[in-house]
């Protein structure tokens, strides 16, 4: 399932955007996953991305995020589902295209990453721009909801169940020190349904729970 | 209370005057705040908080003897000294060696060990020195210190500032302005870490630890400085070792260590700073008031305590009115075609550096500074060759061919390729023509089994008059097909295509038959390296288009892939990041295309010491990680470049006149020029000459500048060299390290 079929759920109006009623609002919605056509022009579009990434990365540390991508394919709309030869020819991509393509990148580096889904507060009136923006593409909005917005990246092991959380639209490792306001970090879910997947996992001294919304 | 502050300078890189301020009144709403500068044109000086102003004529015009009284008369008094500049911190410490119950600052024996960037005191604390390396070296070493580190480096002034020198030219530049501005030759050029950037601020009072806030860097300009950042508290694991350190220190004032946290989570220590850093106020905001914990420690005044904050805060610009009793001064007028602008040190820290080191309170003292570092070291072979000339008998400018350096070069060369060859994989040297087509050195190739590589066909013509096989044959470049209708009739070994249009053209020849080669294959440009040459790999695009064009290469050839970047320019470290990157991309299109990869073409640009004197351990482990990337490949062809051809000739240069200046030779000019040394903007060269005695030595980095003979004003094949003391015309000096493209590049001018 791709975030656009998600998104194309009708997604009931709330009242005030509290984060339980986002969370709830969003629950079904999977990550977002890259389809591959199972041709030659998806592979190659998949080994660029891979290959790219291993000559950008340099003497860098595995544990870097992967900078380059927003800055190739700024944060947009993009139309869902999408398939690799699609995504590396498209000018923005969005956050379900970025996690999922990076995703693939740390997994390739040798570190562990899984799926993680957030949702943020922003601004009714930052919100509005989006969903107009969205609007003009022709692609649904489901992930707005009045101030809040619900987001995608890519939780990545430190070491044991030691993760750092990183945005991969904003090219940015998220702060586990929350204090609200504008582009806080309301609720995350960090998706594994793997059977050997630990319980919780540890992110700047908080424990979160696999698999459920943890209020942060 | 009355409380003194210093370094008020509130430009774009601030001092933290204005910022203890703040927080002193936070913490003393009563007190009286003086503020201390010594330029009115600080604009701290305006700050409404400051009580009153104590200001002083620029370090340059200032009594130091009649200063220091009048500090110690007012400490003395009862009054507290808070200073937020360093050197103002160093002139204290040997103005009051045994310190002073009201100076709020370091001693120096404290100071002497937190010298940058040995940081000797930092013992203890979980973090790391980046590598440094001081200017006091030769510049051989310090080329070799910025190819080792990837010309990722900064050169560091002793006291402030620091540049990013990529290049060594840029070096050059920015050593000759920190040297004069700091009146200094103790520089030190340091590698660069990538991470995110944090400090430690602290206040100790007499050796103990009164408090210490951790801030992260949230938002930086571009001078690298503090603009907004969030504040915690220090953990235990770094606690410890400093109140210890400080305890040993006996440490008195504010302090703030700089680091940089890394992706693996290491800490890397910058410097550490003898005062406050000029954020200082944000650690106030956010609830721990330093400056006010140290007035307290020192009174035992209690201080007003702050609110707590959200542990965040950030620079905002503001205007003040200007007090009525410093009304702005004029701005200069500015020099002829320049812009006006307000000065970076309007206190003339400069000139206070200049003090202290005439006074010996810094190190160095007042000689230092005819220091010309360490004379560079060459091979004894290159000693040889040049007691085997004859130089009264030689015309000058000439090229000297190293003849026993030259063959001790390739003997190297042909031992490792032979070394580094195993049963599946065979390593064999290309000797690349462009870098010197000296038909002495083609020959030496030969004779050490290189092969020969070529750039157009002309000098694969060259290479086969001097005995070339056509299958020791390799062509590249862009324009390899140059001139018209002298592609070799008989088969050559490899042809690597450097653009979409080459490989169309090749594929076109082979199967007209007009071109024969065993070996086809691309140059790639792998992403993320500025480069003209090879085929783009940087979008999706190009490289599904070359997938789709290395279908159509002929399937009766052998497949290959070359790389070439210069070593020299973007490190060594570097390059051998590149040729992993390269076999990752050679998997993706061996994966891709079906083709298997029997050769790889690996060059070049390495500098002779990185490829003749080291180990070849990195080399031994590239052709593991290739075999195991690439199980068909059977030839790594290695192209060295210039490392081959650098040593191999000096250029041998007369004295024509000299210029003295106080005794000393400022100037010479000598029958050589920038048209035999084209390269001397991109590295070091050593410098022989002969003494009385028939000995030659190297020459040291001096204050003389060799001009060379052309009327052209960046003819300067020397800018800072000592000269030895009665040097005259008709001298011989000769420039090592000129047989790669200072040789091949070399042109004629000024000749008529």
């Amino acid at each position: 399932m791709y975030l656009a079929e998600v998104e194309t759920r009708a997604v009931q109006a709330t009242e005030v955007p509290e984060v339980t009623s986002c969370t709830v609002k969003w629950d079904s919605w999977p990550a977002s996953t890259i389809s591959h056509h199972g041709q030659a022009c998806c592979e190659i579009a998949r080994e660029w991305m891979l290959a790219n990434d291993f000559s950008q990365l340099g003497d860098a540390a595995a544990l870097t995020g992967p900078r380059w991508l927003p800055k190739k394919y700024p944060w947009g709309p993009s139309p869902w589902p999408m398939h690799w030869c699609e995504a590396v020819g498209r000018k923005k991509l969005d956050c379900g295209a970025h996690q999922a393509i990076s995703q693939e990148l740390f997994t390739a580096r040798g570190v562990q990453s899984r799926p993680a889904q957030f949702v943020q507060q922003f601004s009714e009136e930052a919100t509005r721009h989006w969903g107009h923006k969205w609007g003009e593409d022709q692609v649904p909005a489901g992930w707005i909801d009045g101030d809040v917005i619900y987001h995608e990246g890519c939780a990545v092991t430190v070491e044991g169940d030691e993760i750092k959380l990183w945005d991969a639209s904003a090219g940015w490792w998220i702060d586990p020190q929350q204090s609200g306001g504008y582009g806080a970090l309301l609720s995350v879910r960090i998706l594994d349904p793997s059977a050997e997947a630990p319980q919780t996992l540890s992110w700047g001294g908080r424990q979160l729970a696999l698999n459920r919304w943890n209020t942060v | 209370m009355k409380i003194y502050v210093s370094g008020l300078y509130s430009g774009g890189n601030p001092q933290p005057g204005v910022g203890i301020t703040r927080s002193l009144r936070q913490g003393y709403p009563d007190a009286t705040l003086v503020g201390v500068e010594y330029s009115n044109r600080s604009s701290g000086i305006h700050w409404p908080e400051l009580d009153e102003v104590w200001l002083q004529r620029p370090w340059d015009e200032l009594n130091l003897s009649a200063h220091g009284e009048a500090i110690r008369a007012l400490l003395d008094g009862g009054a507290l000294w808070i200073s937020g500049s360093d050197l103002e911190t160093m002139w204290l410490a040997s103005v009051f060696p045994e310190g002073h119950a009201n100076l709020l600052t370091p001693n120096a024996a404290a100071l002497a060990r937190i010298t940058k960037p040995q940081v000797e005191a930092h013992e203890g604390l979980p973090v790391q020195i980046p590598p440094y390396i001081p200017t006091d070296r030769s510049d051989w070493d310090l080329h070799a210190f910025c190819r080792k580190h990837d010309w990722r480096v900064w050169l560091k002034g002793p006291y402030y500032d620091a540049v990013r020198t990529r290049s060594w030219d840029s070096f050059e530049a920015v050593r000759t302005t920190l040297a004069k501005v700091w009146n200094t030759e103790r520089l030190f050029l340091q590698a660069h870490v990538t991470g995110y950037e944090e400090s430690v601020m602290l206040c100790a009072y007499e050796g103990e630890l009164l408090g210490c806030v951790r801030m992260r860097k949230r938002e930086i300009t571009e001078e690298g400085k503090t603009w907004a950042g969030d504040v915690s508290e220090v953990d235990e694991a770094f606690l410890t070792p400093l109140r210890r350190i400080l305890r040993e220190l006996n440490w008195t004032g504010g302090g703030e260590l700089e680091m940089v946290r890394d992706a693996d989570h290491r800490l890397w220590l910058l410097e550490m700073n003898p005062r406050f850093p000029a954020w200082v106020h944000g650690a106030t905001i956010a609830g721990v008031n330093l400056p006010a914990l140290l007035v307290e420690g020192a009174t035992g005044v209690a201080a007003q305590r702050p609110e707590p904050g959200r542990g965040e805060f950030t620079r905002v610009v503001v205007e003040v009115p200007v007090r009525s009793e410093f009304p702005l001064p004029p701005l200069p007028e500015h020099l002829g075609g320049g812009t006006g602008h307000s000065l970076k040190h309007p206190s003339g820290l400069p000139a206070l550096a200049e003090r202290l080191h005439k006074l010996n309170v810094l190190d160095g003292g007042d000689n230092e500074t005819s220091s010309g570092g360490d004379a560079p070291t060459v091979p004894n072979t290159m000693v040889e060759d040049l007691l085997a000339q004859d130089f009264n008998r030689i015309e000058t400018p000439a090229w000297v061919f190293m003849e026993s350096t030259a063959a001790d070069t390739f003997k190297r060369a042909a031992a490792m390729a032979h070394t580094l060859s195993t049963n599946q994989t065979r390593v064999t040297n290309a000797y690349s023509i462009k870098t010197n087509p000296d038909a002495r050195l083609i020959k030496l190739a030969l004779d050490s089994g290189f092969m020969a590589e070529g750039i157009s066909l002309l000098e694969l013509h060259k290479a086969l008059e001097v005995g070339f096989r056509p299958d020791q044959l390799i062509l590249n470049g862009p324009g390899k097909w140059w001139p018209e209708g002298m592609i070799p009739k008989e088969q050559i070994h490899a042809v690597f295509c450097d653009s979409a249009p080459d490989l169309k053209k090749t594929v076109a020849a082979l199967n007209s038959g007009e071109l024969k080669a065993k070996i086809v294959g691309v140059r790639i440009r792998t992403p993320h390296i500025p480069s003209r040459f090879g085929i783009a790999l940087d979008t999706p695009e190009t490289f599904k288009s070359l997938v789709e064009s290395i279908a159509t290469l002929p399937e009766d050839t052998g497949f290959g892939v070359h790389f070439h970047m210069a070593s020299s320019n973007i490190g060594v470290k570097a390059w051998w990041r590149l040729f992993d990157s390269m076999l990752r991309w050679c998997q993706s299109l061996e994966r891709l295309t079906g083709r298997t990869i029997e050769v790889l073409d690996i060059g070049g640009g390495w500098f002779p010491d990185d490829w003749h004197s080291v180990d070849h351990s990195d080399f031994a482990k590239a052709v593991k990680r290739a075999q195991a990337a690439l199980p068909n490949v059977g030839q790594i062809i290695s192209e060295p470049g210039k490392a081959m051809a650098q040593p191999t000739m000096a250029l041998a240069m007369r004295v024509l006149e000299t210029q003295e200046e106080d005794g000393e030779i400022t100037e010479a000019v000598v029958d050589a020029s920038i048209a035999e040394l084209p390269m001397y903007f991109h590295y070091p060269h050593r410098v022989l000459t002969q003494d009385r005695g028939g000995d030659w030595k190297t020459l040291k980095r001096g204050k003389s500048q060799l001009m060379g003979r052309l009327c052209m004003e960046h003819d300067v094949v020397a800018a800072n060299i000592e000269l030895p003391e009665g040097t005259r015309a008709g001298d011989v000096l000769v420039f090592c390290d000129a047989g790669g493209y200072d040789r091949s590049m070399s042109y004629v001018f000024g000749r008529g």
